[in-house]
């Protein structure tokens, strides 16, 4: 459930790890304040996000040419997660942090001195991650993606191989987390822009659930490329639907 | 009418509720502007990711059997929110209204979901973006 975080209580301060980090860990939901919800590119004017000729080509074809990724089990994978309508729940350790999601997906991030990157990572959806702290943000600093069976938002928004995001995580509060996300493609957007949001924490008893995605994904066949029309309000879906009959007298 | 105000309060948890269960989006399926009505027996129920599967014989105007598959959200959406899998009992008259595929297949989203007892459950992924 989303939730409406003017009746998230605020100002009580954020947990601490014994090395007097914050600790992020907790169950995170999106709020309804998030708007529009799924768009990379709501935090840019009319959404419009600033695509090269290239990234125009690679959305048309994403929105003609391909089913969401999501909907034949692949995983969404950064930054599209963090645009997700989707609760994540995170536990973090003193030199690793795992960041779960529904559709039993997560990843795993290493910070401290040891951790950097390498010269050659493998592609992935979520890209090789590194994580280090500056002060109380912890940053995590992703390179290495995969360039097909990809959107980068609900939206079907493209992203390249070129794909670098640096997300910048704090816990306000203890009922929030927040990131400030930025998103570099050379290829596919012709400057970098950038993508924030606040969610807020869960009841103690909720958790990531399992879901076997592939269990029996007979719909798959029967969608159509692309997400359909976008709204005006910048979400995906239709302007003026049909009503549904009137409720069944008794 | 108090079936019309639990049901509108239903909805209203399910909308919220269903922005964490969306799989694909709505229209990519779906036609919003074919809404329809399904008035049959209950043949089979698959309570399984990415989506529950309900399956409706219904007779056609011309009096023939129609078999509908009805998908819905996920099986913990719909728990979360008091749609359980016991609720559906093969053999039971169901009355399903929803927005019919748009490759014209005889499959629905089945967005309500009234059961023998006049029970209405909210079957919609509704994060996907879809009708609320």
């Amino acid at each position: 459930m989303q939730l409406d975080d003017t009746k998230v209580p605020k100002g009580r301060p954020a947990p601490r790890m014994a090395n007097g980090k914050p600790d992020l860990s907790g169950y995170w939901k999106g709020t309804t304040q998030t708007k529009p919800g799924g768009n990379i590119g709501k935090d840019l004017p009319g959404w419009k996000l600033p695509l090269t000729p290239a990234g125009e080509a690679a959305l048309k074809h994403n929105l003609t040419a391909t089913v969401d990724p999501e909907a034949v089990c692949i995983i969404g994978g950064t930054p599209r997660h963090n645009a997700s309508g989707l609760p994540f729940e995170v536990l973090q350790g003193n030199n690793k942090i795992v960041f779960m999601y529904w559709y039993s997906y997560f990843r795993l991030i290493p910070f401290g001195p040891g951790a950097k990157h390498t010269d050659d990572p493998d592609p992935s959806f979520f890209g090789e991650e590194i994580g280090k702290w500056e002060g109380d943000t912890l940053v995590i600093d992703s390179i290495g993606f995969k360039d097909e069976k990809v959107w980068i938002d609900e939206n079907a928004n493209p992203h390249s191989d070129a794909l670098h995001v640096v997300e910048r995580w704090t816990r306000p509060d203890y009922n929030h987390i927040h990131v400030d996300t930025l998103i570099e493609d050379s290829k596919f957007y012709s400057k970098p822009f950038h993508y924030a949001r606040t969610w807020a924490l869960g009841e103690p008893d909720e958790q990531i659930q399992e879901y076997s995605c592939s269990e029996n994904n007979v719909d798959a066949a029967h969608l159509g490329f692309g997400p359909g029309p976008i709204r005006s309000d910048g979400t995906r879906g239709y302007e003026n639907p049909a009503p549904l009959p009137p409720l069944p007298k008794k | 009418m108090r079936t019309r105000i639990l049901f509108a309060a239903l909805w209203l948890v399910a909308a919220a509720a269903g922005r964490a269960a969306a799989h694909h989006s709505f229209a990519a399926e779906f036609d919003a502007s074919k809404a329809v009505r399904v008035t049959g027996t209950l043949v089979k129920v698959e309570w399984t990711n990415p989506h529950t599967y309900f399956y409706v014989d219904a007779k056609d105007e011309k009096g023939e059997v129609v078999h509908w598959a009805c998908e819905s959200g996920a099986p913990g959406a719909l728990s979360r929110r008091g749609f359980k899998r016991s609720l559906l009992k093969l053999g039971d008259t169901l009355i399903v209204d929803g927005y019919r595929a748009k490759n014209g297949a005889n499959l629905m989203d089945a967005r309500r979901v009234t059961l023998p007892d006049g029970q209405v459950m909210v079957g919609a992924s509704a994060g996907d973006g879809g009708p609320q």
